[in-house]
Order: C-alpha cells, then structure tokens, then sequence
C-alpha cells in the first residue's frame, strides 16, 4: 500500500541527484560558492515533506489510524530560523550537522524496520549535506570559531518519555522528521542569505540574539519555493 | 484380660506416633510465598517453599487459586504434583491473556503431601495468605494502555486495556483508524479484546484509546507476524558429486524485521545441522556418505514446521549442462553432432537426448547412452537447409532430471532443386506471330535445395526441334514475355541454384487445336457458374472432361474486375475435381472471376468452366432507385429497372418490397415484418433477381402508402433506408357509375310523366270502376214501392213466373265448344215464350265452360260446381243456377252517370201467361247485355277486392236481402 508513495519519493529524489553534486567524503570541492550552492538546494530540497515525512506517515499506517495529527514537532527539538541566523557561519554550520544525527538514526531503523531504497536515498542526502557543511566550514576564513551552543534555546531539550514504547517511537519520529523539515526550511533560508551577501563573511556568534529568536518563528519572506512546494505539516515550534 | 490389655499399649503404641506424624503433616503448609510480575510476559511468577518436611524428599500436590480484582474472584485454580526436597524454593509461572496492569491480582496455595509410600495421608492443609501482584500500582498520572508492545500471529485473540488514575469518561479506542468495542472493567480500566487479528503491515498495528477529558492518546503497536507454512516440494539434489543443493518453496513471505524466521538443515545420519542463509535454498557438502536423512526445520517466533527427505545419492543426480557441441561431417543430407559432458564417475551412464529442430519444430528427436563424449548422426536432412541441434543428458540407471540443453546450429550444403517451377502462361495471338507471358512461382526453400539463380526458358516449334531457343532469365524474376513466330509451341522451363538445374516444366501453346476431349468441337461451350465464398476463399467444383488430363489450372485476376488483372492461378492433380482458391488479396464484397483450364496429355490448356464468386458476400450497399407507375386507386407499381445486380457485394437473390400503410392488415401477398427499429410493417419477397418490377395491389384510395424496396444476398439485405411515399388516387367508379345511370334516369323520368298523364286512361283500359248498386239508376225505378231499401229487391219477394233455358251448357258438342256462345237465362212470363222481345238478358257464365271474351283487363274464373245444400233461390237437378245479383256493364261509366237499365227478377203480379213480359209494371229499356257476371268458387283464388265484391254480391243473393 506505501510503495507508491516510496517509489515516487524516490524516482523524485533520483532526479534530483542528477543535478546536485554533494561532495564526496574526503574530496572538497574548492569553490565556497558552489559548496554553498549544493548546500542551499539539498537544504531546499530536504524541507519538503513528499521526501521524507509523507512516506514515513504512509509506512507507519499514521494517516489511516488518524495519528498523521498527531505529528506536530516536539518544541526545541530544531533551532528555529531567528536563533539560526544568530549564530556564526561555523556554529550555523556545526548545528547544521549535528541536527541531521537524529534523522540519520531514525533512516537507518527505518531501513531496518520497512526496507526501502528512499530510506537508504534519503540517507545519502543526508551524509552529502553533512559532507558539504564540513568542506564548506574547512574554507571558511580565519581562525575556527568558538564552538558555541548551537539549541535554539537555552539548555537541552526535554527528553521523550522514558522506555517508549514502539507506539510512542512511530509518533516521535514522525515528530522528529515535521521538524526536521521545518529546520531544513530554515536553514535554506540562512544558507540563500549568504548566498545573497556579497561574500563569505564570518559573523560572531551572538547568544543573546539566539536566545531571542529562539521562540518564534521567522515571519520574514519565504524564499520562492517550487511549484510543488508544499506547507509542512503540523504546528511550527513555539 | 492380659492379652486385651497388651493388644491396647500395642495398639497406643503405634497409633502415637502415627499421630504425631499427622499432625506435623498439617503443618508442613506452604509457606512464604511470593509473586512476581513480568509485564513483558503477561505473567505472574510464583515461588514458595515447604518448611518442616517429615522427609527429606516427599512427593507433594499443591492447589494454587487465582483471583482477579478481588479475592473472591477466582479465575484460575491449577494443581501441581511435585517432588519436593528440603529446603527447596518452589516455582510456577501463570500466564494471564490480560495484562497484569489492567487489574490486581491475588494469589494463595495450599499443599499436601502425595507420596504414595504414605497413602493414608492426604489431606490438604490450610490455605496461605492471599499474595497481592498490583501492577497498576507503577502507573504514572498518565493514562496508558497495555500491554505496552504485542507480537501476535495471524488469527490470533488480542486483550488490552486502557489504564487512567482517574476516573473514565466515554474511552474510544481504535486499530488501525477503525473504532473496536470495549467493556468498562472497573471505572480505571477499559478492557478490549480485539478477535483474529490480521497482518496489516511490516511495521504493526497501530492502536490508541483517547476519552474526552484527556487528549493524550496513549496507544501500542501490535506486531502480527504471518503465520508461517510448511515448506513444500523439498528436494536435493547434486550435480557435480561434491555438493548437494537442497531446494524447497517456502510459501508466502511471513518475515519482518520483527519476525525473523530460520531455517535450519538436519541430517540425521551424520548428526550435521546447517544453517540456511537462504529462504528457499541450501548447499550441503558431500562426502562419502551414499543415503542423507534431511530434515528441514523453518521456525519463527511462534511456530516450528519440519520436512523431511530421505535419499540415495546416487538418485539424485542431475548432471550438467552438455558442453563442446559440434556439427560435423554437414553434407547437404547429413550432419553428425558431437558433444562433451562432465564426468560423474565410471559407474555412470548417461542417457543423452538429440533433438534436430528445422523451421521451428523438432524434425528428429533420438536417445543415445555414453560414457563421455557422445556423437550422434542426422541423416535425411533437407538440402540448404538451417538447423539447430541441441542434446541433454541425465544418469541413466537413475532417472532424476536432464541437464539443460546445449545446442548448436548448422546448415547443410546445396542440392540441385527437386520440383519443376510451377509454370502457367497468357498467350495474345497477333498477326502472325503469339505474344506468350509466362508467370512462374518461385519454388519453395524445400524445393530450392539453395538459392535459385536463374531460370531457363526453352522453346521450339511443335514438331520442329530444331528450332529451339533458350532464354535464360535471372533470379528473382518470376516470369518473363516472349514473342514467338506462330501460335504452336512447346515451352519448358527450368531453375538452377548452384548444384544443379530442377526438372522442366513443360507446357504447349496452340492455336485452334479444338476440344481434345470432344474432336471436331472447336467452340465447345463453355460454362458458366457460380463459385462459393468460404469467408477466406473460393470454393469451386467442376465436371472433369471426358478423356485423360494431366492436371487441372485455375485461373483468375487477384484484383476486382475492373483492375488490371493481377494473374493467378495455381495447379491441381488429375484428380481434383474441386478447389478452394485462396488468396491474402481477396476482398469480402468484390466479384472475382475463375476460369477452369484442363491440361490435356499434350500439355496444352483447354479452358473448361468458368466461375464467379466473392470469397466473402455482403449484403447491398445500396438499395435500387425505385419508380412508381401507374398509380391508381387501387394499386400502382414499382420499377427498379437500372439496378445492376453484377455490380453489388454479392449475388443478389431477390428483393424485399416493404409497405407500411395506416392499416392493420397486410395486402395480400405480404407478411407482417419489424424494421431494425422494431417497426412494425408488411413486407414481399421477391425470389427472382431479375424481376425488377412489382405491382402492390388492393390498396384502398387515397390513401397514404410507405414502400421501400431492397435487395438481399446471403449476406443480408440493403440498408434500411427511408421510405418512400405514395398516396394512391380517388376512386374512379362513380364517374362511371353517373356515366351509365343518367341516361337511364331520362328516359325513366319521361316516362313516368307519361304515365301520370295518361293515367286516368291506363286506369280505364285496365281497372275501370266497379258501378255501385246503391247509385244505380234503377233505385229510381223502385220508388213506387217506398221500401225503407228500395235500391235492392230481395228475391223472396220475388216470385218467378218461368224459367227457361235458352242453351243447355252440359251437353254441347266438341264443335259446340270451339265455337262458344253464350248461355242465357231468360225471365220470361210463365208460359209465354214468344220469341225474344224486349227484356232483360243475363249472360249466366256459370254454364259456360270457356271464358268469356273478357279482356285484357278481366279476370278468368274458372267454373265450379256449387257446394250441396247451398241451396238458393234457383236449383235445379241439373246444376246450381247462380246469378250476380248485380249487373254492370265493363267500360261503363259509374252507375248513375251511364244509362244503365237494371231491372231485377221479378214475376209480373198479375199476368198469367208465361210467355208475355211483364211489361205492365215495368217499362224495360232495350235489351241488355250482361258480361261478365260470373259466379267465383270460394277459395279458388285470392280474392281482390273486386273479387270480394263479386262474394258480396253472392252472398247477397244467398241471404235473400241486403245486409247492409
């Protein structure tokens, strides 16, 4: 019954590989300008629902056992766009990838659970991003920044309930990837402002902006999405 | 009394330490136990112990209760015999089918020793304390549901509950989006239990409960694992004698992630397991070991399924596929093919099967036993011709399974061509000289034997050889035109590939050779017939001549009859008498035309029959343009004189006149018919193709017509067209009618006025007026008497004086008769008769036997003679004597108005003398003549009313006075 959806995602996914280039593990490619090209279309292309969160919903059965609601992302799970554009280019960076573990965890139980090549696509995507954000950060001028705390808000995030159960793991990662894709969004959007400005610049990290804008959610112009765009689902973070 | 006394401290004495013994018994119950909850498990694990055991080992029975909720609700009783030894913890597990969160347990045993070495004791001692397992008590303020995961098979039963700390309000509980019933089991607890549950997916079952005052939706998922079936068709097998591969079909996928199945290969012999990677195979390595003893064991979390197989190596050997095929030794009829295949041992023979496949079918199959290399050689092969050879091979003393095949193609060489082309000619006769078109087939691959590359035209005048020509013509022509002096020539045709030149065919143009089967009819007639369409061809038969013949052609054009023909023929045996002509280019709906030709022992063609056919008919495309004559009142016709019927889809068999009027009934002659839109109408076959025209008759006038006339072959009839309308004329006979009656009303009318006019001279001549008695003129005679009646005398008052018969009527001569005269009663004077003077004569026809001169107008009486007893005034021996009393005068006018005398019979009173008329009283007129007084039998005729009259007056007479 989800094999449709899948094989769609992933003939989708496939195209799309045909015109994006992420680098491979341990070979750079020199230009910043096209390393921040790649990552602005994988981030754009990864916040769109149809790649990861509609097929997950289909393989859980979510949707006909009416908990596809039920999705919404789990508050301070993913930094929001105003605590992004508050940190540097090496934290945004650093935050970048690291947000992406998760994600990574839940395609590989995945692929274990429901094997399916979109799982295993997806994954891909994922490494490609994660490749470009540490070529990328090696060509960042001047000296590597301070790491600095890349949540959106102060302190960790609440830990789901203890021992969940396989039930409450299917609801948390459909949580987990709403607002994964909302992140992704976000991050496309701080990744087509630099590339808007006029070149790599390194800004400092500023806590207190982060702090600030960690609550709430951009409502500045959304940068022009596909056609086929489509709104993620649930409630965005508070 | 002493040995009672020793029998009672015996007695004391073995009873007080039994009793003691029974005692402790009791006492022995079991105690501390205790009760663990395994949530995982659905169970409650048991344990206690037996303090004060008598023995150190004692078989015991114990009796554990279960309770639910509360104490007094026991769901479970179970009894447990066991050897129990000192001091030893003793366990039970209790598996509950609902989850131990959704409601507190209770637990008690109780025991007693069951040894048999002590059989007289057995009784249970008490009962322990009730053991408490509240699992509900590790609930948080969240509402949950349990068990917390599930793995159940297919078709199992599934029990949950829906746990709170708070009271429930309206718990709604779904699987898979879809609302399941539940049952409230305390107000804490909404239990459900969901009934052969089905796989719905790899990744479970989704199930949630929510309720209205709280919108967490606490859930699980229920993992349902397939069940797993048994493997079918097991079976090993090697094929290189080092490695057995053991295959099976393990049924419908039942793994998931969270059911992984296994499989595992036993062989008991060796006692060797092996685990298969695999689904649905696995390899086992051969050693010395001839007979194996499989047993495969697929398992799952829930169920086990075994197979077993028991075999001989040897039997199941499947050797490998041939290798190093060869052809050869190819000659253009033979071919031997070689092969090799893998050694298996020198015990083993092996059966080879040989298969020769030519143009897609095997044309040889043969078995050949070897060791190693094996050879085969195929013999009676087609010339030119490609093959594929091809073997597989499998032990012999064993049969288990052929190898795959290997192959090999090949061709084998050129041969000369076996078949004389198939010739056929169309010869045009000019001055001097014949213009032959020769048409050949090219000979088939089994004919050929190669590649033909030319053919040989040879001609030569009949009976001149030395005038041969030869004209080759090169591949692929497939015929060629010559122009040759005179129409008398023996032509032979041959083809040649590159092995050799085929036989000739041989054939002999003619001119006016005449009929060979009939001599001296040269212009036999030929004829003509109809051919049978078969739906892809043309049947056709014909009467073979009377002489030998060699063969027979048909001929005919591959294109309609208005095409340049494309000819065609195709040759039969001496023998055929029918043919059907098959041909890609014939159309359904197109005339073709056959022409028979027999082929005479001189090789020359006589055409014999000639044919026309459609492979296929159709029913009409058109329908005839149809014209209405001779409209009438009455009838009109229709004419389809210009419709071809050589030029429709098929033969045309007649037609159908269909008529449609406001009438119910069907002229005579048609039937009732439904139209294709099931309108009703009459309808008229016309059998006859050739009659193009139709009368519809008995039509009434004016009125309104529908006709429409198609033509029908065997395929059907034309299209259904519109009708055509007609309205017949008025009616033409009351024209007619006023033609022929006026004329006759003329005359008719003029006549009738003549008639009223002359009238009253009609009614004179033939019914003139009876005179009435009461308006004679004789009444005024009678008035000296001053009778009250004085117009009619009564004859008893009358007396006669004499009678006298002038002429006697009874005895008259024939003579007499044939000149009739008159019979007269004359009243004369009593003794008087001097002679006739002047008096009243009555002309009595009574006593005349022919009628008087009456008339045209008078009626005839006829005589009769006067009934007896009618007796009257005048009787006589020799007859009645019967007079009118009344006299009249035919022609007359009406009495009173003429001048009429009536003088009645009566005797003069005074005179004596009979012959004297009484003349003194009387003064009579001149004498009178009376006509046609005559008496009328009753009863003769019907009487008119004058006839009436004429009774009246009779009666009148009789009764001797008037009646009125």
């Amino acid at each position: 019954m989800w094999a449709p959806p899948v094989r769609r995602t992933l003939l989708i996914l496939t195209l799309r590989l045909l015109f994006l280039h992420p680098a491979a593990p341990g070979a750079c490619p020199g230009s910043s300008q096209e390393l921040l090209t790649q990552l602005w279309k994988l981030a754009n292309l990864m916040q769109h629902p149809d790649s990861l969160l509609e097929p997950y919903i289909q393989v859980q059965g979510l949707e006909e056992s009416g908990l596809a609601g039920s999705c919404r992302e789990r508050p301070g799970a993913f930094p929001s766009l105003q605590a992004l554009r508050a940190l540097g280019r090496r934290a945004f960076l650093r935050t970048l990838s690291a947000q992406l573990g998760p994600v990574l965890r839940l395609l590989a139980a995945l692929q274990q659970e429901a094997p399916d090549p979109a799982w295993e696509e997806a994954g891909r995507y994922l490494l490609g991003i994660r490749n470009n954000v540490h070529c990328l950060a090696l060509l960042l001028p001047g000296p590597p920044e301070t790491p600095g705390p890349t949540p959106a808000r102060p302190g960790t995030p609440p830990p789901p309930p203890a021992a969940p159960n396989s039930f409450a793991r299917k609801l948390e990662g459909c949580r987990l990837l709403q607002g994964f894709h909302r992140f992704m969004h976000a991050a496309g959007q701080v990744l087509g402002e630099w590339r808007a400005a006029p070149g790599p610049r390194s800004r400092r990290h500023s806590p207190r902006r982060a702090v600030r804008g960690g609550g709430r959610r951009p409502r500045g112009r959304q940068p022009p999405g596909r056609g086929r765009r489509r709104e993620p689902r649930g409630q965005p973070p508070r | 009394m002493a040995p009672v006394a020793v029998f009672q401290a015996a007695f004391l004495l073995a009873w007080l330490p039994l009793s003691t013994y029974q005692s402790e018994a009791v006492l022995s119950e079991p105690l501390s136990l205790s009760v663990h909850i395994n949530s995982t498990q659905q169970s409650l694990h048991l344990k206690w112990s037996v303090h004060n055991m008598t023995h150190p080992e004692l078989q015991m029975a114990f009796q554990i209760e279960i309770s639910r909720m509360n104490k007094s609700n026991v769901i479970w009783v179970e009894n447990y015999t066991t050897t129990v030894h000192q001091d030893q913890t003793l366990r039970r597990m209790w598996k509950s089918e609902l989850p131990l969160e959704c409601a507190t347990h209770f637990v008690r045993i109780r025991g007693k020793e069951d040894d048999p070495r002590m059989p007289q004791r057995r009784v249970w001692s008490s009962w322990s304390s009730w053991v408490k397992a509240d699992a509900q008590s590790w609930l948080g303020p969240d509402p949950l549901v349990f068990p917390k995961e599930k793995q159940v098979e297919e078709g199992s039963d599934v029990t949950l509950c829906y746990v709170s700390r708070h009271v429930q309000s309206h718990v709604v509980c779904t699987l898979n989006g879809i609302p399941v019933p539940g049952e409230q089991l305390d107000p804490h607890v909404f239990v459900v239990t969901l009934r052969n549950i089905s796989f719905v997916r790899n990744t479970g079952s989704n199930f949630f409960c929510e309720e209205d005052r709280n919108h967490t939706q606490p859930g699980l998922v229920i993992f349902v694992a397939k069940v797993l079936e048994e493997p079918k068709g097991f079976s090993c097998e090697t094929r290189d004698w080092k490695t057995l591969n053991c295959t099976w079909d393990p049924g419908s996928d039942t793994d998931s992630w969270k059911f992984p199945s296994q499989r595992n290969l036993f062989e008991s012999f060796s006692g060797k397991n092996q685990s298969c990677e695999q689904k649905n195979w696995c390899s086992w390595q051969v050693d010395s070991q001839k007979i194996y003893n499989f047993t495969l064991l697929a398992k799952n979390v829930f169920r086990e399924r075994r197979v077993t197989l028991l075999f001989h190596l040897a039997h199941r050997v499947h050797p490998m596929t041939p290798f190093n095929v060869a052809l050869k030794r190819v000659s253009a009829t033979n071919a031997t093919m070689t092969w090799t295949v893998h050694p298996l041992g020198n015990n083993f023979t092996l059966l080879c099967q040989v298969e020769l496949h030519g143009e897609g079918r095997v044309v040889q199959q043969h078995n050949v036993s070897t060791w190693g290399n094996g050879q085969y050689s195929f013999r009676g092969l087609a010339p030119a011709t490609e093959y594929r050879a091809r073997v597989r091979c499998a032990t012999a003393q064993h049969f288990w399974k052929w190898s795959e095949w290997a192959d090999q193609e090949f061709s084998t060489l050129q041969a000369a061509p076996s078949t004389a082309p198939d010739v056929w000619r169309s010869v045009r006769p000019t001055l001097g000289s014949c213009n032959v078109t020769l048409f050949w087939k090219p000979l088939s691959r089994s004919q050929a034997h190669g590649e033909i590359q030319f053919y040989t035209v040879a001609t030569e005048l009949l009976h001149t050889p030395s005038s041969s020509q030869l004209f080759p013509i090169p591949s692929p022509a497939n015929g060629t035109e010559l122009s040759l002096d005179g129409c008398s020539h023996q032509i032979r045709v041959t083809a040649s590939n590159g092995a050799g030149t085929s036989p000739a065919s041989m054939m002999v143009i003619a001119r006016d050779l005449g009929d060979p089967w009939n001599p001296g009819n040269q212009t036999a007639e030929v004829k003509e017939g109809r051919a049978q369409g078969t739906g892809d061809g043309v049947s056709m038969s014909w009467k073979p001549p009377p002489g030998n013949v060699l063969g027979y052609v048909v001929e005919w054009c591959d294109g309609p009859q208005d095409s340049p023909c494309d000819l065609r023929w195709e040759s039969l045996g001496p023998n055929a008498t029918s043919t059907v002509i098959k041909s890609d280019a014939f159309r359904p709906g197109v005339q073709y035309n056959f022409r028979i030709y027999g082929i005479s022992p001189e090789r020359m063609a006589y055409l014999l029959e000639r044919k026309t056919g459609y492979s296929q008919e159709l029913a009409p495309a058109d329908n005839p343009h149809v014209t209405v004559n001779n409209l009438t009142s009455h009838s009109f016709t229709l004419s389809w004189e210009d419709y071809a019927t050589d030029a429709q889809p098929g033969f045309i068999r007649g037609y159908r006149v269909y008529l449609r009027s406001q009438a119910e009934q069907c002229l005579p002659g048609f039937t009732k018919a439904v139209l294709p839109d099931n309108t009703a109408c009459c309808k008229h076959d016309i059998d006859n193709p050739e009659q193009k025209t139709f009368m519809v008759k008995n039509l009434q006038p004016e009125s309104f017509y529908e006709f429409l006339v198609t033509p029908h072959t065997r395929a059907g009839e034309g299209p259904a067209q519109a009708f055509t309308n007609v309205i017949t004329t008025r009616d033409q006979h009351p024209r007619v009618l006023i033609r022929i009656l006026l004329p006759m009303v003329f005359p008719l009318l003029l006549l009738t006025i003549l008639c009223y006019v002359k009238s009253q001279w009609i009614k004179e001549t033939c019914y003139p007026d009876i005179p009435d008695p009461h308006k004679s003129s004789v009444l005024s005679l009678l008035k000296p008497k001053e009778s009250p009646h004085p117009s009619i005398m009564s004859v008893r008052d009358c007396v006669p004086d004499a009678l006298e018969v002038v002429n006697k009527a009874a005895r008259r001569s024939l003579a007499e008769v044939e000149r009739p005269k008159h019979d007269y009663l004359h009243l004369l004077p009593t003794g008087s008769s001097a002679g006739l003077g002047p008096g009243i004569c009555f002309e009595n026809l009574t006593y005349n036997q022919a009628a008087p001169d009456a008339g045209p107008c008078g009626p005839s009486p006829a005589p009769h003679p006067a009934p007896p007893g009618q007796g009257g005034l005048l009787t006589s021996p020799g007859g009645l004597l019967r007079s009118p009393s009344y006299v009249n005068s035919p022609g007359e006018s009406p009495a009173g108005e003429a001048p009429l005398n009536y003088v009645s019979q009566v005797a003069p009173p005074t005179s004596g003398h009979k012959d004297s008329p009484p003349t003194a009283l009387l003064e009579l007129a001149p004498r009178s003549e009376y006509r046609t007084q005559m008496a009328v039998p009753p009863g003769l005729a019907s009487p008119t009313p004058d006839e009436k009259s004429h009774l009246w007056a009779v009666s009148l007479l009789d009764a001797g006075g008037p009646r009125r």
